[in-house]
């Protein structure tokens, strides 16, 4: 209870409270569909399949090799609207909506939906507008919105007063879209349609169609991380396609992204809000650690430590920026807790904390060697307007964004799931370089010697590269630094 | 020489050829007037019916692979004098509203009173039973070009009406009537011609 010490005994009682609700009890796990078989299985909805066997004959094959098909549940019973919604259309003499919302999902899977609606997935197009409107327009163009950033963080789903859908914001999968309805997500974002199944959501592949490339290389960081290679090798054992799949119990081959971030292991429930259990960020160019926000209506959003934790029913604005009420807040370190229960399942404890340990050292040390230098640099210099509040106009921020940005995020992503060579020669190798040999030789030449020096001074731990430690003779044979050969 | 009965006199006979010759005249007129009022040039005489055929002359009605374009009356004229005249006829309202209505020529206006149009006229298609579309498809032969198009039409189209299906295809996409919503649509048309909201309601109040 690193924090529940500074506070009084309420937040102690709190903080008790969360651990016990992250590990244990507090989140649900997948539960099956409690409906009634009698409560779907529209029968216009039968219809529709004679035609759409023939005209779409992809989707209706998918749709009838899965569990849907199998339990009966039919084309309305998704896409069944109401002649008043915004996007209902008539199709056919049915009113339908082409849009299946997890508010459409969650007449059935009520609780898979309430845990996506107020996960920090699902406000991934508020993080969009908050975090990088700079690069769409200033760096790789308008149209990369609608076929790229929105394709992922999701887009605001425009229906037109005649009914149709905006081309720019349809089609769209992306995990926050913010849907005509008002809710937000697409759970086809993992379970693609009209199969919908568990096992690709399960697989690090669903996870990838987003979680790779310089802002999440995660998908290149596993391939190449033990359980990366555990996975490759034994993917027919991974018994993807079982109904319950408890890390341990249902399968053992290897873990998946699902495993450690959302999936079920022994006293740890599994839930569809995936990030619950990270107890640092890792994709500023700083990285903290972070509470993770419960707001009295579930939603959730996640703070740095450096800020003041907030005490139980005091407001706290909400990621889209409106204000809420907190209920609950799980630290840090209950955080990583919760995580760490996971590991245990095939790690023993000794060595689960002894990876931690490596992987906290090397988040704190591109925190104080490289990304908290650069950033207070570059705070500087747009403080003494040095640099103009144009995003993306100057060398320096593209130096900036490139240390911190492609390879920073690389390195930490790579100290945290345990990829050797992504975390070095892709990772910190890439993140000195960009630091010592391009962002602090481009400052010099925009603010000159002298002034550079002040602010390098000021802000990095050991100005320059600290070798006087290394016994070693530059040797242009073998490559500067080397020791002999 | 033939014995006609008395009434028929010198008189009546010129009577009724003339009578008869006029009566052929006046079918010959109906069917130049029922071709010449139902083709493109006449129809879009009047500026209201230009802002229609606008969306039409991009459509595969007006420039199909085949060749074979469709004019305004080839769709929206029955078959026959008798019907097509009572048509045109019953079309003497439209006449009657573009000189006495609102002004259908404004294309704000002309948009705003669009949907009743377009709901007015699916609904004449499907008491004819679609049958002018019938004047060139023909449900058996319609093949298409994906191997399932004839099956489609061949199974799922028995007891439907062409235009139970196929709407939206030459004019401005108007939603069907169960889903049409009024307010969203004269929002739309606001953003479209860059009026202040509330404003498209206030045109359809005149």
């Amino acid at each position: 209870m690193v924090y529940a010490n500074n506070y009084n005994r309420s937040a102690r009682l709190l903080a008790i409270a969360t651990v016990f609700w992250l590990s244990a009890h507090g989140i649900a796990s997948a539960e099956k569909v409690k409906l009634s078989p009698d409560s779907w299985g529209i029968e216009g909805g039968k219809a529709c399949i004679d035609c759409h066997e023939k005209a779409s004959p992809g989707l209706t094959r998918q749709w009838q090799d899965s569990a849907h098909a199998e339990a009966g549940v039919n084309c309305l019973d998704c896409h069944q609207a109401n002649t008043v919604e915004d996007d209902a259309i008539t199709h056919e003499g049915s009113v339908i909506a082409t849009i299946v919302s997890p508010k459409d999902c969650g007449r059935c899977h009520t609780l898979e939906t309430s845990e996506t609606q107020n996960s920090v997935h699902s406000q991934a197009v508020a993080l969009l507008d908050s975090k990088i409107p700079g690069l769409a327009q200033q760096l790789s163009g308008k149209a990369l919105i609608s076929a790229g950033c929105t394709q992922c963080h999701g887009s605001t789903v425009e229906v037109r007063g005649d009914g149709t859908l905006s081309a720019d914001s349809w089609p769209n999968t992306g995990i926050g879209r913010i849907n005509p309805d008002g809710s937000r997500g697409s759970c086809s974002a993992c379970h693609s349609r009209h199969q919908f199944s568990k096992a690709q959501a399960r697989t690090p592949e669903a996870c990838s169609w987003c979680h790779s490339g310089a802002d999440s290389p995660d998908d290149e960081i596993f391939n190449r991380s033990k359980h990366g290679i555990l996975f490759n090798t034994h993917r027919a054992e991974m018994n993807l396609d079982s109904d319950s799949w408890v890390t341990g119990s249902e399968y053992i081959a290897a873990p998946t992204c699902v495993t450690c971030h959302m999936g079920e292991s022994p006293g740890v429930k599994g839930s569809h809000d995936v990030g619950m259990r990270e107890a640092w960020s890792l994709n500023g160019p700083v990285s903290e650690e972070q509470y993770l926000v419960i707001f009295d209506d579930g939603e959730r959003r996640e703070l740095p430590v450096s800020q003041q934790v907030p005490r139980r029913g005091s407001e706290l604005s909400r990621l889209d920026g409106k204000a809420g009420k907190v209920k609950a807040v799980a630290s840090p370190k209950q955080r990583r807790q919760a995580m760490s229960k996971v590991c245990i399942e095939c790690h023993s404890k000794t060595f689960t904390a002894g990876f931690m340990h490596q992987f906290d050292n090397a988040i704190k040390y591109y925190n104080t060697s490289f990304g908290g230098p650069a950033q207070a640099i570059m705070q500087a210099l747009y403080d003494q307007e040095v640099l103009s509040k144009t995003p993306f106009d100057e060398p320096l921020e593209f130096t900036y964004w490139r240390l911190w940005h492609d390879h920073g995020t690389r390195f930490r992503h790579a100290a945290a799931m345990a990829a050797p060579a992504q975390s070095s020669w892709e990772g910190i190798h890439q993140v000195a370089q960009a630091f010592y040999g391009s962002f602090l030789p481009q400052l010099r030449e925009l603010v000159g010697e002298e002034r550079a020096k002040s602010l390098i001074d000021n802000f990095t731990p050991s100005p320059g590269q600290t070798s006087a430690a290394i016994d070693s003779t530059p040797t242009p044979l073998v490559g500067y630094g080397a020791t002999r050969p | 020489m033939i014995n006609l009965p008395v009434f028929i006199t010198r008189h009546v006979l010129i009577a009724l050829l003339l009578g008869g010759l006029a009566g052929i005249l006046f079918v010959l007129s109906l069917i130049e007037f029922d071709h010449l009022t139902g083709s493109e040039e006449f129809c879009t005489g009047c500026h209201s019916m230009e802002l229609v055929a606008a969306p039409y002359r991009k459509s595969k009605h007006y420039n199909p692979a085949s060749g074979v374009r469709a004019s305004c009356g080839d769709c929206h004229v029955s078959d026959g004098v008798l019907a097509a005249t009572w048509d045109h006829i019953l079309g003497g309202k439209d006449l009657f509203a573009q000189l006495f209505g609102a002004d259908y020529d404004d294309p704000v206006i002309n948009a705003l009173h669009l949907p009743e149009a377009a709901f007015a006229a699916r609904r004449w298609f499907k008491k004819e039973d679609s049958a002018t579309c019938r004047r060139c498809h023909t449900l058996e032969a319609i093949n298409g070009s994906r191997a399932n198009t004839l099956l489609i039409h061949q199974q799922e189209a028995q007891d439907k009406s062409c235009i139970d299906c196929h709407y939206n295809l030459v004019h401005r996409l108007v939603p069907e009537e169960r889903t049409f919503k009024r307010d969203r649509w004269n929002r739309m048309i606001e953003r479209e011609f860059d009026l202040p909201t509330g404003k498209a309601d206030e045109l359809l109040q005149q």
